[in-house]
C-alpha cells in the first residue's frame, strides 16, 4: 500500500501546475513548457481542439435553424448568459448555461463564463490595448484601492514579448496614456470614423480616435506559420473558432505551442477543488481535483502552482483552499480575499447619423472598430467622478431596403437597396472603483455538483459609476454634435454588473501583506509558490480591455518563478 | 432540448412536416414538428398561401419554393414568447373568418390579386379591436419572418446578393461608390 501511494504520487508529480486553460492559463502553460518545465494544465471543461471542435465554423447563415437567434425556451432557462451579445446560435456551445453551474447573486450580477479548453479566449472580441502609468498610478494618485506594486516599465518588455507571439494589428498613434506596441499592419478606420477623428483631434486637444488594436494576424505570415496560424481573413465570426487561427486564442496558439514542446499534459474534465497546503513544509504542494464525470478525487503535485481559473473562479478556488494554517483560504491572513472586486461599466451608448461623405462606403469586413482612449481625468482630476472611460467608435454606411408592401413590388424593392446615411455609434468602457463592499464569498451551505461551495456575488454600481455614465453621454453627444451628426441619441441600458465580462480583483496585488494578497511577482505573500496572474490579481481596473495584460502578467510571473524557484 | 432535437429529426425525415397519427379521423392532424403551436395542416396551408402572397414567384424564385413557410413556423414555434405565440395563433386561426367578414371571401379562396390587396389593407390599417390586433400581429410577424427567411436563404445569399464566408483581408474604409452599381446588402 505504502509503495503504491509513493508510486502514484510520483506519477502525479509535475514541474508546475496551471489551473485553467483560458487566456491567462494557456499563456502561463506556454511559457513554462518553453522553459522545459513538465507542466500539468487542469481544465474543468471539455476538450476543444483547434479545428476539430469548431462545429459551426464553416456554416453559412442559412444553415442555422433560427438564423442565429436563440430559441425562446433556451433564453428563458438561461437569463444570465442570454444577456450576452455573443450568446447566439453559432457560439452558444462555448458558453456556460445558467443551470449547469449555479452561483448566488446576493446582488444582480451577470457572470458570463466559458468552461472548456481555451476558456473565454475562444469568444472574446480581441481588443488589446496596453495599460500605461496613468492606470498603474491611478490608485496612488486618486486615493482609492492600494498602490500597484508595479509600473508600466516593469511590463513594457513583456507587453512586447506577448504581443509578438499573439499578433496584434494596430497603428503607432503616439498617445502617452495608451502606449504603442509591437504592431502588425493596422486595419484602417472607415470614412466616417476618419472624419470624426479629424473633428475631435482638432477641436478637443488631448482627445484621440484610433483604430482599436486587435489580436489578429495581419502580416509577418512566415513567423505565424510556425505557430500553425494564418493571416486573418476578416470573416468576423471569430466566436465560432477560427479555422485559420487568424485571431489569437489559447486553442489555436498557446496550447498547441506548449504541446509541441513535449512538456505539456492537459487534463480536461478536471475540476480543481482546492490547493493543498503542507503545514510542515510551509508551502503549497499540489491540488485536489474532482473528475467532472466520475466525481473521483485525485491529487496532483508540483513545486509551483499557477492559478488562472478566471477572476472569480480563482477567488473561489483560493477561498476553498483551507488548512490549519489558512482557515479562511490560502494566503488569506488579512481577510481581504474576495474583496475589492471591480469590473468595467459598459452601460452607456450613443448613436447618430452623418449626411456627408455620400460618395463613399466601405468594402470588406474588419475585425475591429474605432477606439477613443480615455480622455477624462488623465493628467489631473477635472470632473466630479474618479477615473474615466474609453469609448468604442463605429461608423458604417447604412444600406436602405424598402420592405413596404407585398408581392412583386416587395421583391423588386428588396432586390434594389440603396445607400442610406453613415451610421455612427459608440459604447462606453468605464473604470469602476474597487471597494471593500464589492466582494465575493463562499456560501456555507449550498454546494455545486462537484462539492464546491457556491460563490456568492455582491457587486454593484455606485454614484461614481452613474456620474461617469452621464458624463460619457454628455461628452460623446457633444462631440457628435460638433461633428455635425444628426439624430443623436444617448442611453444608459442599465445592464447588470458583470455583463462587460471584465470582472477583476479579490486577490489584489500590493506592497503590503496587510492590505493585499499578492506581491509584485504575483505570488501570494503568505504562500509564495502560488502565483495568480488572471483578473483576480488586479488592484484596479483601468478602462482598457484586460486580457492582454493578464497574459503579460503570466509571462512575467513564469520568468520570475524560473529564476527564483526553478 | 429533446423537443428541439425531435423537431429537427422530424423536419429532416419528412421534409419539414411530420404528422402525429390521430385515432379520430374527424379531427385534423396536428403538425408534430411545431409542437408549441399545435397547428393543423389546413392552417399550415393557409400560412403557405400567405407567404406566397408576400413573396410570390416572379422572375425570381418565390418564398414557398424556398420553403420559407416552414421557416416562419419554426421561428413562431421556437423563438416567440408565450404571449406572442398566443397572438400569432389567434391571428392565424381566425384569419379565414376575419377576411370573410371584412371582404366577403375567405383568404384561402381568394385569387392572388385579391389576396395581396387584402393583406396590404390589413397591414396598412390601424387595428382597434382585439381581433384586429391579433390579425395585424399575425400578418406583421409572418411578413417579418418571410422576409428574413427569404433574404437569408441560400438562393438569395448565393445567387442574388452573394455572401462571402471568407471575404479576405482587404478592407477599404473609404471606397468610392460607382454610380448605378448594384448594392449588395451582404457585400
Ligand atoms: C463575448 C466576449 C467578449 C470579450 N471581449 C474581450 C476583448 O475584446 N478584450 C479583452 O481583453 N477581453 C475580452 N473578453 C474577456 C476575456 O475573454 C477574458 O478576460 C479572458 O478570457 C480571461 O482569461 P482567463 O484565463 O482569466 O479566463 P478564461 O479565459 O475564462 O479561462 C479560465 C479557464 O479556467 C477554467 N476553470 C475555471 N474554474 C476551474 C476549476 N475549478 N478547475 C479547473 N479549471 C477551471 C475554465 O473552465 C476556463 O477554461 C471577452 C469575453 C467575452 C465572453
Amino acid at each position: 500500500m505504502a509503495n503504491l501511494n509513493i508510486k502514484s504520487k510520483q506519477e502525479n508529480t509535475y514541474g508546475a501546475i496551471v489551473i485553467g486553460s483560458g487566456m491567462s492559463g494557456g499563456f502561463a502553460a506556454k511559457e513554462l513548457c518553453d522553459k522545459g518545465v513538465k507542466t500539468l494544465v487542469l481544465e474543468r471543461g471539455r476538450s476543444v481542439i483547434h479545428n476539430k471542435d469548431y462545429p459551426t465554423t464553416n456554416m453559412m447563415p442559412w444553415e442555422f435553424e433560427h438564423r442565429g437567434q436563440m430559441p425562446e425556451d433556451i433564453q428563458r432557462e438561461n437569463p444570465v448568459v442570454s444577456r450576452c451579445y455573443a450568446f447566439r446560435e453559432d457560439a452558444a456551445h462555448f458558453f456556460v448555461k445558467d443551470q449547469e453551474h449555479p452561483y448566488i447573486q446576493e446582488k444582480p450580477f451577470d457572470w458570463i463564463r466559458g468552461y472548456q479548453t481555451g476558456g473565454k479566449s475562444l469568444l472574446w472580441a480581441r481588443q488589446v490595448q496596453r495599460w500605461s502609468d496613468h492606470d498603474f498610478e491611478g490608485p496612488a494618485r486618486d486615493g482609492f484601492a492600494v498602490d500597484w506594486p508595479i509600473r508600466y516599465k516593469d511590463l513594457a518588455p513583456w507587453y512586447s514579448y506577448v504581443e509578438k507571439f499573439v499578433g496584434v494589428a494596430g497603428f503607432h498613434d503616439g498617445i502617452p496614456h495608451l502606449p504603442d506596441g509591437e504592431f502588425l499592419p493596422g486595419i484602417e478606420l472607415t470614412a466616417a470614423e476618419e472624419y470624426f477623428k479629424s473633428v475631435v483631434e482638432q477641436k478637443y486637444p488631448g482627445r484621440n480616435v484610433i483604430s482599436g488594436r486587435c489580436a489578429h494576424i495581419t502580416g509577418n505570415a512566415a513567423y505565424y506559420a510556425k505557430q500553425g496560424r494564418g493571416i486573418c481573413q476578416h470573416r468576423t465570426i471569430c466566436q465560432r473558432g477560427c479555422p485559420f487561427g487568424g485571431y489569437f486564442s489559447s486553442n489555436s496558439a498557446s496550447l498547441p505551442w506548449a504541446q509541441r514542446t513535449g512538456n505539456l499534459t492537459l487534463k480536461n474534465n478536471a475540476v480543481v477543488h482546492s490547493i493543498i497546503y503542507d503545514d510542515a513544509q510551509q508551502k503549497a504542494t499540489g491540488v485536489r481535483v474532482i473528475d467532472a464525470n466520475t466525481k473521483e478525487v485525485t491529487e496532483y503535485f508540483a513545486p509551483i502552482i499557477f492559478v488562472n481559473a478566471s477572476a472569480l473562479n480563482t477567488n473561489l478556488i483560493l477561498l476553498n483552499s483551507t488548512s490549519k494554517r489558512f482557515p479562511n483560504g490560502l494566503g488569506n491572513d488579512n481577510g481581504l480575499m474576495g474583496k475589492y472586486v471591480a469590473f468595467h461599466n459598459y452601460r452607456g451608448g450613443v448613436s447618430g447619423e452623418y449626411d456627408g461623405l455620400k460618395a463613399f462606403t466601405t468594402e470588406g469586413k474588419r475585425p475591429t472598430s474605432g477606439y477613443m482612449p480615455r480622455f477624462r481625468n488623465v493628467d489631473k482630476q477635472e470632473t466630479n467622478f474618479l477615473r474615466g472611460y474609453a469609448a468604442g467608435i463605429h461608423g458604417s454606411r447604412s444600406k436602405d431596403v424598402n420592405y413596404s408592401g407585398t408581392g412583386a413590388d416587395l421583391v423588386k424593392n428588396m432586390m434594389n437597396p440603396s445607400y442610406g446615411p453613415w451610421r455612427i455609434g459608440s459604447h462606453m468602457m468605464g473604470e469602476t472603483i474597487p471597494k471593500e463592499s464589492n466582494y465575493v464569498a463562499l456560501d456555507t451551505d449550498k454546494k455545486d455538483d462537484w462539492g464546491m461551495p457556491q460563490l456568492k456575488v455582491n457587486v454593484d454600481y455606485d454614484q461614481n459609476d452613474l456620474d461617469m455614465i452621464q458624463d460619457y453621454r454628455d461628452q460623446l453627444a457633444e462631440m457628435f454634435d460638433e461633428a455635425g451628426f444628426k439624430n443623436i441619441r444617448t442611453w444608459d441600458d442599465e445592464r447588470r454588473p458583470g455583463l462587460d465580462i471584465h470582472e477583476m480583483g479579490g486577490v489584489r496585488m500590493g506592497h503590503d501583506p496587510k492590505t493585499s494578497l499578492l506581491n509584485k511577482h504575483h505570488q501570494l505573500h503568505a504562500c509564495p509558490n502560488v502565483y495568480v496572474t488572471d483578473g483576480a490579481c488586479m488592484t484596479s481596473t483601468s478602462t482598457q480591455n484586460p486580457s492582454l495584460t493578464y497574459m503579460v502578467f503570466a509571462a512575467r510571473a513564469v520568468d520570475h518563478a524560473m529564476k527564483n524557484q526553478g | 432540448m429533446n423537443r428541439r432535437l425531435a423537431l429537427k429529426q422530424l423536419a429532416m425525415a419528412a421534409g419539414g412536416l411530420a404528422l402525429i397519427p390521430s385515432c379520430d379521423f374527424s379531427e385534423e392532424n396536428i403538425l408534430a414538428a411545431y409542437d408549441e403551436l399545435q397547428i393543423t395542416e389546413s392552417q399550415q396551408q393557409l400560412l403557405q398561401k400567405l407567404v406566397d402572397t408576400i413573396i410570390p414567384k416572379t422572375d425570381l424564385k418565390g418564398a414557398v419554393e424556398l420553403g420559407v413557410h416552414d421557416f416562419v413556423l419554426v421561428m413562431a414555434n421556437d423563438c416567440m414568447s408565450d404571449g406572442e405565440q398566443k397572438q400569432f395563433l389567434t391571428g392565424l386561426k381566425g384569419f379565414d373568418d376575419y377576411t370573410k367578414k371584412s371582404s366577403g371571401t375567405r383568404f384561402t379562396k381568394m385569387d392572388n390579386v385579391e389576396a395581396e390587396k387584402t393583406v396590404n389593407a390589413i397591414l396598412e390599417g390601424k387595428p382597434t379591436s382585439d381581433d384586429e390586433m391579433a390579425t395585424h400581429y399575425f400578418l406583421q410577424t409572418t411578413k417579418k419572418y418571410t422576409i428574413q427567411g427569404y433574404m437569408n436563404s441560400e438562393y438569395v445569399m448565393t445567387e442574388l446578393m452573394p455572401f462571402q464566408l471568407v471575404p479576405g483581408p482587404e478592407f477599404n474604409g473609404k471606397k468610392e461608390i460607382v454610380p448605378g452599381e448594384k448594392v449588395n446588402i451582404n457585400g
